[in-house]
């Protein structure tokens, strides 16, 4: 490493972070795969390459800005619940065509579940792993786990509870099952100490969790709730 | 699964080499390329017997459970890919080991 090197090494924040100098199995198996597929013609290399760019660029900013919008804007608020394609699409996201070429497999139908003083929402997919993922971006991890999709539509206040929400018992919890053709996601209600504040700082507070339904947005936090995912306890045979 | 469970052996999982790396990303570089290619799948059209999202999600858990119970996400998910796949005569064994071979050696060279 030369001197010239040395003297911006301390400057990590605006560097590309390091990466693994080893080349993992995985790595190759999943290159491996990917050609075999394309060499059988299974999908195109031009089809792998767009439904993964689509993949990279994806996240919650485009949700947490629409809820922002509708606790700022009631006829917002009034699009996004009867509405929720068009709303979607005035904060960037095309259900219709979010690839830019045909649509991954999280379509066809959105629908926004508005938290009310005495309702609270979550969302699940009991049968696999549904997703609103042209907003939302890619599910984390826990959502995908059989322990979660099994105990969530049995035990909703055990669950939540194990994220760190104790719902009060005048709340009702509505659990909602998403299914390949109907997608969801939740609106929840704008919590207090949040007066004064405009769209972008008010995004800031509405994290993925809260927008699966198993946290409530608060001021001062900005991140998801880490939980450690565990393995089912009856796995399948 | 021969390949695959040299593969699990081998145990070159993200956790492992990232904290041996002092690589901070939270998942490996190809998760995306997993992601497109489950994505491609889910939309391929084509005679080949090529499971569709709720079976391949559907033996995506079972054998994360079962047979890649060991191993992390997404590593699981992209080693149980490859056993349904394999499984299905969609790609057979064989082709499979000599594909990483070359693989390997190309990114090596």
């Amino acid at each position: 490493m030369t001197d010239h090197d040395h003297d911006h090494d301390h400057d990590h924040a605006r560097t590309v972070a390091p990466m693994v100098d080893e080349i993992t199995d995985f790595e190759v198996l999943e290159i491996a795969l990917r050609e075999l597929c394309i060499e059988k013609g299974i999908f195109s290399a031009d089809e792998h390459r767009r439904f993964t760019e689509f993949a990279e660029q994806i996240g919650p900013a485009p949700a947490a800005h629409l809820v922002a919008r509708a606790w700022l804007d009631p006829d917002f608020k009034e699009l996004a619940l009867a509405e929720p394609m068009t709303a979607s699409r005035e904060v960037g996201v095309d259900w219709l065509e979010p690839t830019g070429f045909g649509t991954p497999s999280d379509f066809t139908a959105f629908e926004i579940l508005e938290d009310t003083p005495t309702l609270h929402n979550v969302i699940v997919c009991a049968l696999c792993s549904c997703y609103p993922r042209p907003i939302l971006g890619n599910s984390p991890e826990w959502y995908r786990t059989p322990n979660y999709r099994r105990r969530m539509v049995r035990w909703p206040r055990q669950v939540l509870s194990e994220f760190g929400l104790e719902l009060p018992e005048g709340v009702a919890v509505r659990v909602q099952d998403s299914n390949q053709k109907h997608r969801f996601m939740v609106m929840p209600m704008r919590p207090e100490g949040t007066n004064g504040w405009d769209e972008d700082r008010l995004a800031e507070i509405i994290t993925r969790d809260c927008l699966i339904g198993v946290a409530l947005p608060k001021p001062g936090r900005t991140a998801n709730v880490i939980t450690d995912t565990r393995p089912a306890v009856h796995p399948v045979d | 699964m021969a390949p695959l469970q040299d593969i699990v052996e081998r145990n070159q999982v993200w956790p492992r080499m990232a904290a041996k790396y002092g690589v901070s990303n939270p998942v490996p570089p190809w998760k995306t390329s997993l992601d497109g290619m489950c994505d491609a799948l889910d939309h391929a059209v084509c005679d080949a017997n090529i499971p569709d999202l709720k079976d391949r999600r559907d033996e995506e858990d079972s054998l994360t459970a079962t047979v890649y119970a060991d191993l992390p996400y997404p590593e699981n998910q992209l080693v149980a890919l490859a056993h349904s796949l394999l499984t299905r005569g969609v790609i057979d064994e064989t082709e499979l080991r000599e594909r990483l071979a070359s693989v390997r050696a190309r990114l090596e060279a």
